[in-house]
């Protein structure tokens, strides 16, 4: 068995062979319909009030150092200390170079079917913080990516929408970023 | 000492991910990939565990069995003879948490154990076994050979 504690550090292990194979988007879709069990009801049923639950629980059992900001349309996830980061970090097998990827690859199809929409910025692999925006408002949601965007590595910015209003944007940014 | 000290929060959902993981890499990618990677896991991942056992030095591997068995509640008898180790799962706490989330433990959870446990002793005088003795049930052994006693 593999401790749970140790998942991780197998999932990096996971990624790494997958990467060589190009198969990491496919995995985190099959990743995400695993989830979804876990979270796609509560999310499609309290909008960003079942994200902020969901991850109220995520917070205490993955031991993150998070902060969970809800304000209005807004959800803010703000990583402090990502957990799975810092355990692929301390491994003896070294961490997969597109470790924090995983994150988005698999939240963004979620959120889609939940009619909510991320923008997530990674912030590199040995930085173990990341911040996450969802919305339940689009022109929100793209309004948060244009002002990210502009100050922001593109490899580590992610939505999980198509853009709506591609008239309010550069043509470079029309089309979808993901993973 | 352990290595990778976890004495925190569990999130035993892990192990529905896991058991999701197994069977995609078996299904599109193949056994062998599979055994693969957890054979590299347990070698590499679990580098202190089978460095130490290179030297006849079984004390993490042993305190490792018992920590995240004890931490996940499984049922299991250890007993340490001599050259032999054998951990006895009575009831297999992954396969419990997977029961729990209505999920069907993956054909390849048991290959998991023996791949992992193959990696660790990868190099090393140590073997190790695995007995399916039924579901969530197995005796893991591993065995050092009789002519590589500690220097």
């Amino acid at each position: 068995m593999i401790p749970s504690d140790h998942f991780v550090r197998f999932y990096n292990e996971v990624f790494k062979f997958l990467d060589a194979q190009n198969g990491l988007p496919a995995y985190y879709e099959e990743i995400g319909r695993h989830q979804e069990q876990h979270c796609l009801k509560e999310f499609r049923e309290k909008g960003l009030q079942g994200v902020y639950d969901y991850y109220v629980k995520i917070r205490k059992e993955e031991n993150c150092d998070l902060d969970l900001i809800l304000n209005g349309h807004e959800l803010i996830l703000k990583m402090n200390k990502c957990p799975s980061l810092s355990k692929a970090l301390d491994n003896d097998a070294g961490a997969c170079r597109k470790y924090c990827l995983h994150c988005p690859g698999w939240t963004g199809g979620i959120y889609r079917k939940a009619g909510l929409y991320q923008v997530y910025a990674v912030m590199g692999l040995d930085n173990p913080q990341c911040c996450e925006w969802i919305y339940d408002d689009l022109k929100q949601a793209e309004a948060k990516y244009l002002e990210l965007a502009a100050v922001t590595p593109a490899d580590e910015l992610f939505i999980s929408f198509p853009r709506s209003a591609p008239e309010t944007m550069k043509d470079s940014e029309t089309d979808l970023q993901m993973p | 000492m352990l290595r990778y000290q976890e004495n925190n929060e569990l999130h035993r959902d892990f192990h529905g991910t896991t058991n999701t993981t197994l069977n995609y890499i078996a299904e599109h990618y193949g056994v062998d990939a599979l055994k693969m990677i957890l054979r590299k896991t347990g070698h590499d991942v679990y580098k202190s565990i089978r460095e130490k056992l290179a030297k006849g030095d079984a004390s993490e591997l042993i305190e490792h069995l018992n920590w995240f068995f004890y931490r996940e509640r499984g049922k299991y008898r250890l007993s340490v003879s001599g050259n032999e180790i054998v951990f006895e799962v009575l009831e297999c706490p992954a396969v419990r948490h997977l029961r729990k989330l209505n999920l069907k433990p993956s054909p390849y959870m048991c290959l998991q154990t023996s791949e992992l446990n193959a990696g660790m002793c990868e190099g090393t005088p140590w073997h190790s076994e695995v007995k399916v003795i039924g579901e969530g049930h197995c005796i893991q052994t591993f065995r050092k050979e009789a002519d590589h006693d500690p220097e």
